[in-house]
């Protein structure tokens, strides 16, 4: 393993986007961040700029207006990072599959910046706080 | 003011009314035409008063509706307002934005999915669609295709 992969298993700061969500996944997000999961004892931490972030907490499919802003915070992450797409509709539009403003799941949106993104996928409507610790946990074991 | 004060006072505008209907007791559904929606508006809001709640609009096929919402807290009666735009080519209303301020923005909206245009609003531009959409097309008619 790479020190730079050593070091970004071994603290996640994460930075969440939320592009077209409609907030439910991101109460959860902010619930896994409570002191029920409290999710800073694993070295997880929210912080305010992509530029120190080692993950992206990405919400929603991704709107008309918000995919070049997904993009350029996805440019401002340092890398390797890795990119979560949480909740049904960040992992394949979901409900809103025929919504006039959405132009696509996040994974697609971010192959266009950098084809090897690195992206876990937690489903759900909203996920629960156990399923996004969960996924992150298979997401950092995977790399 | 009880109901029944509330029902008078709502009989002074049933000339500019093309129907009333009340299913229920606290639900009150007043339909009239666009051209006096204004009027009818401006007398819910300043003269019995209700609170203004918020304003749908609606592509029904041969016409336009706009339904706004009043509601009646010392009774809990929900008062609702159809305005019916009958021009499909060319849709457009007197804005209540000038003296309801809280309108304004749902009709940015309204005026962005349905393409109605609300004469004299104080800034009618685009509010939620992306900046890049096409101008003319109004996502909530019909005629857009899925």
């Amino acid at each position: 393993m790479s020190w730079k992969m050593w070091s970004l298993k071994k603290s996640v700061w994460v930075f969440h986007v939320n592009t077209g969500a409609c907030n439910n996944c991101d109460i959860e997000i902010v619930n896994c961040l409570t002191p029920k999961f409290d999710i800073e004892r694993l070295g997880m931490k929210l912080v305010g700029s992509p530029r120190h972030a080692d993950a992206l907490l990405v919400t929603g499919g991704v709107t008309a207006q918000a995919a070049p802003r997904l993009q350029e915070v996805y440019r401002q992450t340092p890398k390797p990072c890795v990119v979560f797409a949480i909740g049904a509709c960040a992992c394949d539009k979901g409900i809103f599959t025929t919504g006039y403003h959405m132009v696509g799941p996040v994974d697609k949106i971010i192959r266009e910046v950098d084809p090897n993104a690195i992206i876990a996928y937690v489903p759900g409507c909203p996920p629960k706080p156990e399923a996004i610790i969960s996924g992150a946990v298979q997401a950092l074991a995977a790399i | 003011m009880n109901q029944e004060e509330l029902n008078n006072k709502l009989k002074e505008i049933e000339n500019k009314l093309t129907g009333v209907e009340r299913p229920l007791d606290d639900r009150i559904f007043l339909s009239c035409e666009a051209e006096n929606a204004y009027k009818v508006n401006k007398f819910l809001f300043e003269d019995v008063p209700l609170r203004f709640v918020i304003a749908t609009g609606i592509d029904s096929d041969d016409c336009f509706e706009i339904i706004y919402h009043y509601a009646y807290d010392e009774t809990g009666c929900v008062v609702n307002l159809k305005a019916f735009i009958r021009d499909r080519e060319n849709p457009s209303i007197e804005s209540i934005a000038p003296f309801l301020l809280a309108a304004e923005w749902i009709e940015r909206e309204m005026h962005d999915l349905l393409g109605i245009d609300f004469k004299n609003h104080p800034r009618l531009e685009r509010l939620i669609l992306a900046d890049d959409w096409p101008d003319g097309v109004y996502p909530m008619r019909k005629e857009v295709k899925k």
